[in-house]
């Protein structure tokens, strides 16, 4: 594993171009904080980004899956390029695309959040199926041999999974069933809050082959642990 | 002002939203959300509605020939008026908020508190696609439905429980109900119904998805705008509607002749 670079590049616009080549994740915050939280990723394997604090890390994700450096226009051009947040993702730089680019990049992405963030009105397969319904309904008729295959390799029995709502689950079943229905859409990057949290050392054992499953599915994608830790 | 204002304008939105991106229902997701969401506004109310609605049929009958001394002819002419163009859309609207207003704006703000909206758009969907788009749709066709059954049922029921309780025959109830009823009248309390179940879904969606506080008083605090309001809308859309299509007819029908 290796780990998120705190030395980050680039001052100059051609630099920033040429260094976000081969970066799966490349975050700068604003401001004057620029030493704080900065993250860099390159392409490909599995990473593990320790030291940063919640604010910290609920700007990186927000910044990656919601509304990032470029959300207000006037803002952004209210703003220094030096004093903008800098976001590289999948090798390209959000800030130099239009909208419909961002959203495509982003649609590359994917984020399994401490508690596998799943809606509680749904039962396992259905939580799991959800995003495909929407983005791939084409491929829901061979989800379901997908799902049992990839739950069985996971150590689940899918019978019994499968028809449990998220309040009959324990966190390793919830983390696992956001899991599973992040890996059936496929992301090139995968970034995953806190793995081990709330999990008993059987289970945290058990996730630790979680980057591995997503490698041989994912051949070429990037896999991102964000701790929680005041690790470096 | 400014409040009352900006929920307006939420609601409009939410309503645009709904109207552009009705194709969403054809995603396996929705379709889903919006059979349960038919299933538990329509199917599942529809028993708690049989006897209300007899009782009010049997009630206005009663009511009017034993009273206001009417034949059995101006007895069923004022159950259409009331049962058919008035009551019936009413109080299949006032059934709806009372059940599923307050479930939506509750689920919804629950979601919205927990994080479940978030989740959503973390996903890539549309929170608006796949929470509000099926429950208006769905909201809307079973208050439509309800309200078909209200009046079937208070108007067979009532003179139906007339027939055995006053000194009308059957058949001449019905005899005069056929003769009196047009076809207008249902279609105006169709589109009313339609119209209801869109304005509380709406509402009830928008103060779902917007509760004021993320803490869990911001739940009951939403359902209790959410009723208010949608009973408030369907008040005053009923009196708008009423007016506009029968505006002629009722100031006829309240003009006191000399």
């Amino acid at each position: 594993m290796s780990r998120g670079d705190p030395g980050a590049p680039s001052d100059t616009d051609s630099r920033r171009a040429a260094d976000a080549q081969g970066v799966a994740l490349g975050y700068e915050p604003p401001g004057d904080d620029r030493g704080d939280g900065r993250v860099w990723i390159p392409a490909g394997g599995s990473h593990r980004v320790g030291g940063l604090g919640m604010y910290q890390k609920a700007r990186l994700l927000a910044a990656v899956l919601e509304r990032g450096p470029e959300r207000r226009a006037i803002a952004r051009r209210a703003t220094s390029p030096e004093r903008r947040a800098k976001l590289v993702l999948l090798g390209a730089e959000l800030d130099r695309l239009e909208p419909a680019g961002r959203a495509a990049l982003r649609a590359r992405v994917a984020f399994l959040p401490a508690g596998g963030g799943l809606l509680s009105n749904l039962n396992a397969w259905e939580n799991i199926v959800l995003p495909l319904g929407f983005h791939y309904p084409k491929r829901l008729q061979g989800a379901a041999a997908q799902v049992h295959g990839l739950l069985t390799e996971l150590g689940v029995d899918p019978d019994i999974l499968l028809p449990k709502l998220p309040e009959r689950m324990s966190p390793y079943e919830k983390k696992l069933t956001g899991y599973v229905r992040i890996l059936m859409e496929k992301p090139e990057l995968l970034l995953v809050d806190d793995l081990p949290s709330g999990l008993d050392p059987a289970e945290q054992a058990q996730v630790t082959g979680f980057p591995a499953v997503y490698l041989a599915i994912c051949p070429g994608g990037t896999f991102v642990q964000l701790d929680g830790t005041s690790e470096v | 002002m400014i409040g009352v204002y900006r929920e307006f304008e939420g609601c409009m939105r939410l309503l645009g939203h709904v109207l552009r991106r009705i194709q969403v229902l054809a995603l396996p997701p929705v379709a889903e959300s919006l059979t349960r969401q038919i299933y538990f506004t329509g199917a599942s109310a529809t028993t708690g509605i049989v006897l209300r609605g007899a009782f009010i049929g049997t009630l206005i009958i009663a009511y009017v020939i034993d009273v206001l001394e009417a034949n059995s002819a101006l007895a069923v002419k004022i159950l259409i008026w009331v049962v058919l163009r008035e009551v019936g859309p009413l109080i299949a609207a006032v059934l709806v908020i009372q059940r599923s207003g307050t479930a939506i704006a509750t689920e919804l703000a629950l979601m919205q508190i927990s994080g479940e909206v978030t989740s959503l758009r973390r996903m890539r969907v549309d929170p608006h696609d796949y929470l509000v788009v099926p429950r208006v749709v769905g909201v809307a066709l079973s208050t439509a439905a309800l309200t078909f059954y209200v009046q079937v049922i208070a108007v067979g029921g009532g003179m139906l429980l007339s027939a055995l309780t006053i000194n009308v025959s059957l058949g001449e109830l019905a005899n005069d109900f056929f003769l009196l009823a047009s076809p207008l009248d249902f279609v105006y309390s169709v589109i009313k119904s339609l119209l209801f179940g869109v304005a509380i879904a709406v509402i009830c969606c928008y103060h779902g998805l917007h509760p004021l506080g993320t803490s869990i008083n911001a739940v009951p605090k939403a359902a209790i705008n959410a009723v208010t309001q949608s009973t408030l809308i369907v008040m005053l859309l009923n009196v708008v509607f009423a007016y506009l299509v029968f505006g002629q007819a009722f100031f006829g029908l309240v003009t006191a002749k000399v």
